[in-house]
């Protein structure tokens, strides 16, 4: 027969200093466990937020990023007019040629710099993501040296209100407005005129082209078409999928999640077996009264390990409430595709702290694993004899 | 029986708690200097001896715009200036590896030695690299980690230019603060499809430290109001403006730094407190006894020090054996060079050891202070 758990609950509660220090500890562990691997499903579900399925994405093979891509006029010519690109209403195709440029602009609220990364974009690259939209002050003019920036990376570039004046090279440009990209990764992005940054960046070629393609089977037709013709060394691909393969930045991150959530883990452990322990040394009568009344080996070993679950589940459903507040929040770091500034958020999703738990009730079970053996071990009557 | 020995042994009467106690400490105080140790390495990058006499000129407006070739001679001409090479990062993956795994520059190999004369290699190794237009010279570090030798082979394909290019090793150098990077000619980058008459980055030797600040304004001014404006600096405020970079996440190793530091004073002083709990007789039989307050409280002090003491020694003491005597480069594959454990870390994680030792004993140390020996004696257990 299993030990009432308001045997354990009651336990636990008259020890209540050792009680809060281990549910704490736990809390912690767990609290840090989250918040690191939040920023990995932050950074992946930035890049997964990013492009329009009904997009093709073109860039220089073996390039890993927009800003190292180039792609020439000649080849941007040549493959325009190919039927696999879908037209508007006056029979235009829809296809935009971009020039992405890093540049290397002051923080806001310290001297420190960051690269930055400049769109210059036509205004069919515009309605191909439409995902983005102005938030503030208006949209550039064509022919004119102004930008608008993403509002997120307004909080953390200076000379990025709206308004404000900005140098990069020997050029000066105004912020005429903010955008908004919907969680993507054009929330890390300044966007101009495409014609304006190819003549103050001296750029002769484009860097990507974005493409509206007729349907699904057009754009597999199109990436085969340019593989196989030898005049384009180009590479295309669903935008969707172009994006979400740039997680490469994640990957550090969360290996440094799974580094201290181990290390951590282990002092945990040694805090909930210290309490457990101590636990069991003074409940060393009460358990010898528990086997004479007859409960079983078993019944102490899981009633003790029950228990020390249990403190481990409270301890990580705080860990939860703790990390909690720091959800959505935004924060930056360099991207190891584009060696520019990236934009994501704190995002703490049902699963990741699902795994919170699960790894709180593992390290309390894990901590009260010796404690509880030692429970059940005990002779009734030596137990009952212990002072 | 000494007071020494009476703390001791009240220390480990319990020892499967003191083994607990000390272990726990050990474990957090080992991940504090890890911590710390890898964020000094990427927030302060080693420096090289020579990088006092370095300048790096790059584009204003980024290092990824390109300068043009033509600079070069104009540089040259600033008087303090000594040697001139490009430097181009080619951003080539190796063989079929998914992503980049160690940096290669294309630069001027007659230059070598004057710009980068911390690397060390047999003679002949150098006269091999400047003959042959094809070679390279690849750093140790990297050479180990994929057993390359002279006369090997490594293709690279550059994630920046549109070209692959296959270059034969020349020499293998070590003794440069990062000894993993691959040098090669900037003349093959410019044949095989780089950009000719672009380049990166140029990387200028001044003759003496006290005419740095001289030539790397006149650099800066050498190409003011030019179609390509550069940017001018030693090659440490070069590498500190990467550091820059990183963003937030030096902010984040450093609140969870505190975050481990608190878990830790937390289950130090609760495993302390217990173990005081525990004994509440037999220090209220101390006190019938005619022991003081002060002398109650430097036992537990005492006792709570020591175990955070022995704590702190395994903890420090096996980062500081780990880091120092196993091949960080090795372990990392190279991601951490030095992985130094500075006095400076140590010394930090002995003032947590401390301060950790002092905090645990106050709870009991009040305890005890406000029992009564009557009550005291009553306690059971």
């Amino acid at each position: 027969m299993a030990l009432p758990l308001r045997y354990n609950l009651r336990n636990v509660i008259v020890r209540w200093r050792a009680t809060i220090a281990t549910i704490l500890g736990v809390a912690l562990v767990v609290a840090v466990y989250i918040l690191v691997q939040s920023l990995a499903v932050g950074l992946e579900k930035s890049s997964r937020n990013t492009g329009d399925s009904r997009n093709v994405m073109i860039v220089r093979k073996g390039s890993t990023a927009e800003s190292s891509s180039q792609i020439t006029r000649e080849q941007f010519q040549l493959l325009q007019y190919w039927p696999q690109i879908a037209r508007d209403g006056r029979g235009q195709p829809i296809v935009s040629a971009d020039v992405v440029v890093m540049v290397t602009l002051p923080r806001r609220e310290s001297t420190a710099e960051a690269h930055v990364l400049i769109r210059g974009i036509t205004p069919a690259g515009m309605k191909l993501r439409p995902q983005v939209s102005l938030v503030a002050g208006r949209w550039f003019v064509p022919g004119r040296r102004e930008v608008v920036v993403s509002q997120r990376l307004a909080a953390r570039i200076a000379n990025f209100d709206v308004g404000a004046q900005f140098k990069t090279g020997s050029h000066t440009l105004t912020v005429v407005g903010w955008l908004d990209g919907a969680r993507s990764a054009f929330d890390s992005e300044v966007w101009m005129d495409a014609n304006e940054a190819r003549s103050i960046y001296h750029r002769d070629n484009y860097s990507s082209i974005l493409a509206r393609v007729v349907n699904e089977t057009a754009g597999a037709a199109l990436a085969s078409r340019i593989e196989s013709d030898k005049r384009l060394p180009l590479r295309a691909l669903p935008e969707v999928q172009y994006y979400s393969a740039q997680t490469m930045t994640a990957m550090p991150i969360r290996i440094l999640g799974n580094f201290l959530a181990t290390a951590m883990s282990i002092g945990a452990v040694f805090a909930a077996m210290n309490t457990l322990y101590a636990s069991v040394g003074a409940r060393t009568r009460e358990i010898g009264t528990l086997r004479v009344l007859g409960y079983r080996r078993r019944s102490i070993l899981s009633s003790f390990l029950v228990e020390g679950a249990l403190l481990a589940l409270v301890g990580g459903i705080l860990g939860c409430i703790l990390s909690l507040p720091m959800h959505g929040y935004s924060t930056g770091t360099i991207s190891f595709e584009s060696f520019s500034e990236v934009i994501f958020e704190f995002s703490l999703t049902p699963w990741l702290m699902a795994k919170g738990l699960i790894f709180a009730v593992a390290v309390g079970l894990v901590g009260s694993l010796l404690p509880a053996l030692r429970a059940a071990r005990l002779p009734p009557i030596v137990a009952l004899n212990s002072v | 029986m000494t007071i020494a020995s009476f703390i001791t042994k009240n220390a480990l009467r319990n020892k499967r708690r003191a083994l607990l106690c000390v272990l726990s400490v050990a474990v957090s105080l080992f991940l504090l200097v890890t911590l710390q140790v890898a964020l000094r390495e990427v927030t302060l990058p080693p420096e090289d001896v020579g990088a006092a006499l370095r300048v790096v000129v790059r584009n204003k407006i980024s290092i990824s715009s390109p300068l043009p070739a033509r600079q070069r001679a104009v540089i040259e001409r600033i008087p303090g200036v000594e040697a001139v090479s490009p430097f181009s990062f080619f951003g080539g993956k190796y063989r079929n590896e998914e992503s980049m795994s160690f940096a290669q520059f294309a630069m001027d190999p007659k230059l070598l030695r004057k710009i980068f004369g911390e690397a060390k290699m047999p003679e002949n190794q150098y006269a091999a690299f400047e003959a042959d237009q094809t070679a390279c010279i690849l750093g140790k570090v990297t050479a180990d980690k994929y057993r390359l030798k002279v006369g090997d082979r490594v293709p690279l394909t550059s994630t920046l230019y549109p070209c692959s290019i296959e270059l034969k090793i020349a020499g293998i150098y070590e003794g440069t603060i990062d000894d993993r990077n691959l040098l090669f000619h900037h003349k093959y980058l410019d044949e095989a499809g780089g950009s000719p008459g672009w380049v990166a980055m140029w990387w200028v030797k001044v003759r003496s430290v006290e005419e740095m600040p001289r030539v790397t304004e006149a650099i800066n001014r050498a190409f003011a109001s030019s179609s390509a404006e550069v940017r001018a600096e030693t090659e440490r405020a070069f590498q500190l403006s990467f550091v820059a970079m990183w963003g937030n996440i030096k902010i984040m190793v450093h609140s969870i730094c505190t975050v481990v530091v608190f878990t830790l004073v937390l289950v130090t002083a609760s495993t302390m407190s217990m173990a005081i709990r525990e004994r509440f007789r037999e220090l209220a039989v101390l006190k019938a006894l005619g022991y003081r307050r002060r002398e109650l409280f430097a036992f537990i002090l005492a006792e709570s020090f020591g175990l955070a003491a022995l704590g702190a020694i395994i903890g420090i003491g096996t980062a500081w054996t780990l880091f120092t005597h196993a091949s960080i480069a090795k372990l990392t594959q190279g991601i951490f060079l030095t992985f130094e454990v500075t006095p400076r870390i140590i010394g930090q994680a002995a003032l947590v050891a401390a301060s950790l030792g002092i905090i645990a004993s106050l709870a009991p140390s009040i305890a005890v202070a406000r029992m009564s020996v009557v009550e005291g004696l009553k306690t059971l257990d």
